[in-house]
């Protein structure tokens, strides 16, 4: 029992300091700039740029553009949970405890997830104010619950991320790719069936995808039947991040006290 | 329930590491570092054992073997009674790591949250977190400064912070790498002070440093460590014994080259040459044989060169080490040739 609890501290009240010791944005001016205006002004800029180009209607755009606002925190967030170690070296102390990798790294993705919802929710309600987009009310829980598990998804996409960082010298380089990528893979921006197969295809396994479909289908009034399907999914790809990270951050830890290749000091 | 087989703190056999590391992408090739080549050791518990060796002996390898964050090529140990190799997690809760450098610490939080969120990952019980932190900052006089920004922070904090860090889950063996490097006199001393507090309550302290006086003060045994290996061991009084039968000459010059050196160190009488450059001047050391005065020698050698103040004294314990590590380069130069960069 006093196991489960102290679990959930190192997850809790651990994952909170981690979260302002490591995430280079946790400050106020930078936050607003970065996490809150950028967002929104991306989803104004295609919204305008879909009335231009006609592809699609503005609920397209502003949910699915919401629903990607949760990336940036967790793709960005996750590489600097694992990535920053290096800046600060720590990595050493951190890897001398004797406590639950999964647990600490858990930690350190969930304030990600959280603070990559609620930028999706701001920019949703931002956009919605804007374009006078009226979301009926019973299409909210879907619409949510598409959030949570968007957030979760990039939050430990991000942390798999980090941990490559653990073995390459530029991890930023590949976030930033990686959440570029996002834009075109996810069909947020760019109606999926527009897309090549091929692209569809990867698209079917990075974060916000499902999510954002079911996002829509919510938004245009659907059951929850019908979003069963696409949230399943999203969770899925969720859950295979998680499995993914804790893996390379297991395999790299291995790794590095075999070569002694890992920058422990 | 894995029962302690010994009661020795640590006890290590035949440790070895290699570093491979590759140069270039295209056409790799390997360089092998052999950068500890056997080490055996035995430390009492309770025991503030010191292991003094210049820079690239490799302490920190060693260290890093004892504390599992580094697998050993071959051989093997124990630290409180645990494998370093299989039992890591309970080796992991016994032990402390602390050291030198301003790096190693989270720069954005507290000194308090550096030490809240390492008192979760090294296991703390959340009950008693609140009275140990405030213990340790009493302890290492970081108390009132605790919930400023470590970046803020000077040099001589970071290091208290560190070793606070370090004895958060009362480790029974406390290792330090160097932890008085960039530390002013002042705090070095109390460094010490606090040091040597800890071992007489009863933890084991492994202690590396290069500065001799360090060692010497602090520690019941010394191992001397040079490329790689254990060159000598014993109390500061028995190493003195190495230079046993010698005196020492120091001169003041100005522009010796290497081949001046060379020309001393093959005079007969003579054991050992050291250079330390001064800016301009550069200090001599010679140890040679008791009975001889080089000092005619020494000036024959140096014709040519401006020579200013030479002394000659008894040798002391920085000499004796000195003679130890220098005894080594020589055997080491010969070997380089066999061991050093493999081309691809
Ligand atoms: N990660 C590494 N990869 C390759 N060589 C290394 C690595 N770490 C240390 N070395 C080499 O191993 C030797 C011993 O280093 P180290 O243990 O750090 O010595 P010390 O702590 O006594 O200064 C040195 O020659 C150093 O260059
Ligand atoms: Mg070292």
């Amino acid at each position: 029992m006093t196991d489960v609890l102290a679990k959930f501290r190192l997850v809790g009240t651990g994952g909170v300091l981690a979260y302002r010791a490591l995430f280079n944005w946790a400050r106020l001016p930078v936050f607003i700039g970065t996490l809150l205006a950028e967002p929104v002004t991306q989803l104004v800029f295609f919204v305008y740029l879909g009335r231009q180009l006609g592809v699609a209607n503005d609920t397209f755009f502003i949910v699915g553009n919401a629903v990607l606002a949760a990336s940036k925190a967790g793709v960005y967030g996750g590489t600097m949970a694992v990535g920053n170690e290096r800046r600060f070296g720590t990595l050493g102390n951190v890897l001398l405890s004797p406590r639950s990798r999964s647990a600490v790294f858990l930690g350190r993705a969930l304030p990600y997830a959280a603070n990559g919802l609620f930028v999706a929710v701001f920019t949703l309600t931002v956009g919605s104010l804007l374009f006078g987009l009226d979301l009926p009310v019973q299409s909210l829980p879907g619409i949510a619950a598409a959030l949570v598990i968007a957030s979760l998804t990039c939050a430990f996409f991000g942390l798999t991320l980090g941990a490559l960082g653990l073995r390459l010298l530029d991890v930023w380089l590949v976030s930033n790719i990686a959440y570029v990528l996002l834009l075109i893979l996810t069909g947020v921006n760019v109606p999926s069936e527009t897309l090549p197969g091929w692209v569809q295809a990867i698209g079917d396994f990075v974060p916000v995808t499902h999510a954002a479909e079911a996002a829509r289908l919510a938004a245009a009034g659907a059951d929850f039947e019908t979003l069963a399907g696409p949230l399943a999914l999203e969770a899925a790809v969720c859950v295979g991040f998680a499995v993914l990270s804790a893996l390379l951050l297991h395999v790299f830890e291995k790794a590095g006290r075999t070569s002694g290749s890992l920058e422990t000091i | 329930m894995v029962i302690a087989m010994t009661d020795l703190a640590i006890k290590a056999e035949g440790l070895r590491r290699t570093y491979r590391s590759r140069n270039g992408w295209l056409k790799p090739s390997w360089r092998h570092t052999e950068a500890v080549r056997g080490i055996s050791l035995e430390i009492e518990r309770g025991e503030l054992f010191g292991l003094l060796g210049p820079n690239g002996a490799g302490k920190t390898t060693t260290i890093k073997m004892l504390t599992t964050l580094l697998l050993p090529t071959s051989g093997s140990a124990r630290v409180a009674g645990f494998d370093v190799v299989q039992d890591t997690r309970e080796v992991r809760k016994r032990v402390g790591y602390v050291f030198g450098g301003d790096r190693g610490l989270y720069d954005r939080l507290s000194g308090l949250d550096n030490l809240r969120y390492f008192a979760e990952l090294y296991a703390v019980p959340a009950r008693e977190q609140r009275t140990r932190i405030a213990e340790l900052l009493e302890l290492v006089g970081l108390t009132g400064r605790e919930r400023e920004k470590v970046e803020g922070y000077s040099r001589g904090m970071r290091q208290r912070l560190h070793l606070a860090r370090g004895l958060l889950h009362r480790p029974e063996v406390l290792f330090l790498d160097e932890p008085s490097i960039g530390v002013d006199p002042v705090g070095a001393r109390e460094l010490r002070r606090t040091v040597a507090d800890l071992a007489s309550s009863g933890t084991t302290v492994l202690l590396t440093t290069h500065y001799m006086a360090e060692a010497e003060e602090l520690c019941g045994r010394i191992a001397v460590i040079a490329d790689g290996a254990i060159q000598q061991i014993g109390t500061a009084e028995e190493l003195k014994h190495r230079t046993d039968g010698r005196r020492v000459l120091t001169a003041e010059v100005f522009g010796a080259s290497e081949a001046d050196l060379d020309r001393i160190r093959l005079l007969p009488s003579v054991h050992g040459v050291t250079v330390e450059d001064r800016g301009l001047s550069q200090i001599v050391t010679v140890q040679s044989a008791v009975g001889t005065d080089i000092e005619p020698q020494v000036r024959e050698a140096l014709t040519g060169i401006r020579v200013g103040r030479i002394d000659k004294r008894e040798p002391s314990l920085e000499d004796a080490y000195i003679a130890i590590v220098t005894g080594v380069d020589r055997d080491a130069d010969e070997r380089t040739g066999g061991t050093a960069g493999v081309p691809g």
